[in-house]
């Protein structure tokens, strides 16, 4: 099997790139991680990551056992200036290898309900947005804005849309402050509820509903493209609204399917070929 | 000292809209509303603001990994754009 090695400013960026020259998907691939990214000053990226990485051989997928497979001194050793301290440890060495080892085990995660929640009797979806809309309508009022608040959606796929004047206010920077006071607004609407499954959005002056067309239209252009090529595509880092954007956009598809890996904050849809 | 800001001494706070925001989130997400403080605070052309919650709701307001804490204070300094005031919001036990 051929290796193939790119570079990226951080890890999941290098890897990333080593897919898609690939074409395969996360859980086909093995990884080295043949140097760390190292960060400058300011942030700035003063070594990029650099990974190598092949499509797993059948043989080795059936091994649950990882090994520790360390990377060749000379090829891990990052080239450390010479001047200043002459007892730099390479940084391949003493760095764990955890995002390696991440990489080796991306199976679909179960979504399995989580530990922090209560476990209680479900709770009516409805109370639970009218709860939230509560929320969401206090804090309008809070910020001095007119505006109106409505609930709406079918079963436990609810919404709450702000729309009044100035409401740009609460969407933020690419939509920081939107997403933050979703975020709220369940925990808010969790607090004497316990419990629930219900899936809750806010949107604000139609900001969801601008970025969730402009989503679809990228994603149908990858879709295009994976069925004209054969080949997976991985796509950016999302959070979950933007990842379920994506996944609705393409569901109705033929000839790709979708899937999300990784771990928050990285993960990612891939949009795959089927059959 | 100030509680929530009423709308007696609204103009009196130094960031009315950003402690009225404050008090209805953290009011809504804590088991005890009726235990919430908002002190108010001012230097450097900040306006500090330190929450009080009652026994056991502190969690609650920071939230796994911060991340109550964190949407807290980005909603409030949202909020303190309509004060045109810089804000900085404190959690702090009872």
């Amino acid at each position: 099997m051929e290796w193939v090695e790119t570079t990226g400013k951080t890890l999941d960026e290098a890897k990333g790139k080593a897919l898609d020259q690939l074409g395969v998907a996360e859980d086909e691939a093995e990884f080295d991680v043949l140097d760390e990214p190292k960060a400058g000053l300011f942030g700035r990226v003063r070594g990029e990551a650099r990974v190598r990485a092949r499509v797993r051989p059948t043989q080795v997928r059936t091994k649950p056992e990882r090994r520790e497979r360390r990377p060749k001194k000379e090829a891990a050793a990052p080239t450390t200036g010479a001047a200043g301290a002459a007892s730099t440890t390479p940084a391949a060495d003493a760095t764990p290898r955890r995002p390696a080892e991440r990489a080796r085990r991306s199976e679909p995660r179960p979504s399995t309900p989580r530990a922090d929640r209560p476990a209680g009797p479900a709770v009516d979806a409805a109370q639970v947005g009218e709860e939230a809309r509560r929320f969401v309508g206090g804090l309008v009022e809070a910020f001095g804005l007119e505006a109106t608040t409505d609930l709406s959606g079918a079963g436990s796929e609810l919404e709450i849309r702000v729309s009044g004047a100035n409401v740009g206010l609460l969407v933020g920077p690419r939509g920081t402050t939107l997403q933050a006071i979703q975020d709220l607004a369940r925990v808010a609407s969790q607090r004497r509820l316990g419990d629930h499954d219900t899936r809750l959005r806010v949107d604000i002056g139609g900001y969801r509903q601008r970025r969730q067309e402009a989503l679809g239209a990228f994603a149908t252009k990858m879709a295009e493209d994976v069925k004209a090529s054969g080949t997976a595509r991985v796509l950016e880092p999302m959070g979950s609204a933007d990842r379920k954007a994506i996944h609705d956009a393409l569901a109705g598809m033929d000839g790709i399917s979708t899937r999300s890996e990784g771990e928050d904050p990285y993960r990612r849809v891939v949009i795959a070929p089927s059959g | 000292m100030s509680e929530a800001p009423d709308h007696d001494d609204v103009n009196t706070v130094p960031a009315p809209t950003a402690s009225a925001v404050l008090m209805h989130v953290v009011r809504s997400i804590v088991d005890d509303p009726d235990a919430v403080r908002i002190e108010t605070s001012t230097g450097r052309g900040k306006v500090r603001l330190e929450v009080t919650v009652g026994p056991g709701d502190l969690g609650r307001v920071i939230g796994r990994r911060g991340r109550t804490a964190q949407s807290i204070r980005t909603v409030v300094r949202a909020a303190a754009v309509r004060d045109q005031a810089e804000v900085d919001v404190d959690f702090v036990d009872a």
